[in-house]
């Protein structure tokens, strides 16, 4: 297997990590201060609601992003952490790709209407589980630009080498 | 051969027009998003809970990520330029610093329309606090470090780093993304 732009990839996966600590909230860490004033907590105000009837709780307090922000996050991070296994499956347009993302983000705002107009009723996992989806399928646009697989063999090249063997 | 690569660098547009028009879009957006959030917080009931206005937060949610992919789209379709993902991230980053920025300076503007809303937040989330059942001391103790956890919210320091960092990374890794959706395919070589 072949890397490619290896800084780039691990400046992401750096800072990936670093929001997915950060989403977990100060329960993590055993914070005393009100959650709300924590700098996790903080960081994440102009980004989601934080309710925490909405949220994971660890240690006695809400994470600092809901269910389905924390499943985007780790799912980004998760599908950037298999990267390298994705490469077997390089896609040699991301317009599939790009029509996956756009129907879980579809998704993931029909359920949100939805929960909202009493349709239905969704739970942390059920917006965990969605959340993860879209924040795992982006990382699929990037399979083959970081990491690529030497087991491919083309034919042109076997008579290539064949042909160099020859001489 | 590094000459043509040098002159091609130079030719590169700048990535600033676009950065600035996504930043000053998504930073009004945030910032309205967190005044409406505000004074909905100064205008409810005092329930003891900390239940506040769920749809409004609810639709605000991660909009701001989405500047770094705005921008890119803005600087793919404006200069009919090729995009590399490292480009992408740093459009996606000087964005989220951009957005910060702006809701830095609007929300100080805001201070001069009016003044008293810090202390109007303040004052109804002691009231809120206030309202809750646990005992007298707890809540002292609470209120204290809630009004204390306020006044810090407020200054231009704490609000920059943390803007910085959230909108910041957020919005490079959706730069990125835009650059691999929104870039040319003459990117690809350059990677």
């Amino acid at each position: 297997m072949r890397s490619y732009q290896t800084p780039l990839y691990f400046l992401i996966l750096v800072l990936a990590l670093f929001v997915v600590l950060t989403a977990l909230g100060g329960g993590l860490f055993n914070q005393s201060e009100p959650w709300q004033f924590e700098w996790q907590h903080q960081i994440f105000s102009g980004l989601c609601h934080q309710m925490p009837e909405r949220s994971f709780w660890i240690n006695g307090q809400p994470m600092a992003v809901c269910s389905r922000c924390l499943g985007i996050y780790t799912g980004f991070l998760a599908g950037w952490l298999l990267l390298p296994a994705l490469s077997f499956f390089e896609f040699k347009e991301p317009s599939p790709v790009k029509k996956v993302l756009v129907g879980i983000v579809l998704i993931n705002l029909l359920d949100i209407v939805g929960n909202l107009l009493g349709f239905w009723q969704n739970t942390l996992v059920s917006r965990l589980v969605l959340g993860w989806l879209m924040g795992w399928t982006p990382v699929l646009l990037f399979s083959g630009d970081f990491f690529k697989s030497k087991l491919k063999s083309k034919k042109d090249h076997h008579a290539r080498i064949t042909t160099d063997v020859g001489k | 051969m590094q000459e043509s690569q040098q002159t091609l660098e130079n030719e590169q547009p700048s990535y600033w027009t676009s950065v600035g028009v996504a930043g000053l879009i998504f930073g009004i957006i945030a910032f309205a998003i967190g005044l409406v959030a505000a004074y909905a917080i100064i205008n409810a009931e005092p329930t003891g809970g900390f239940s506040f206005t769920s749809l409004i937060g609810l639709l605000g949610c991660l909009v701001a990520a989405f500047g770094g992919m705005l921008a890119t789209w803005h600087y793919a379709n404006e200069y009919n330029a090729p995009i590399t993902l490292g480009q992408g991230a740093l459009i996606g980053l000087l964005t989220g610093i951009c957005i910060t920025i702006v809701t830095i300076i609007l929300g100080q503007l805001w201070q001069l329309i009016d003044p008293d809303m810090m202390q109007q937040m303040i004052d109804a989330s002691v009231a809120n606090l206030e309202a809750m059942d646990m005992p007298e001391e707890q809540k002292q103790q609470f209120i204290d470090s809630t009004v204390e956890g306020m006044r810090k919210q407020g200054s231009i320091i704490y609000q920059l780093w943390t803007g910085v960092l959230a909108y910041g990374i957020l919005n490079l890794l959706t730069g990125m993304i835009g650059a691999k959706i929104f870039g040319k395919k003459e990117a690809d070589s350059t990677i």
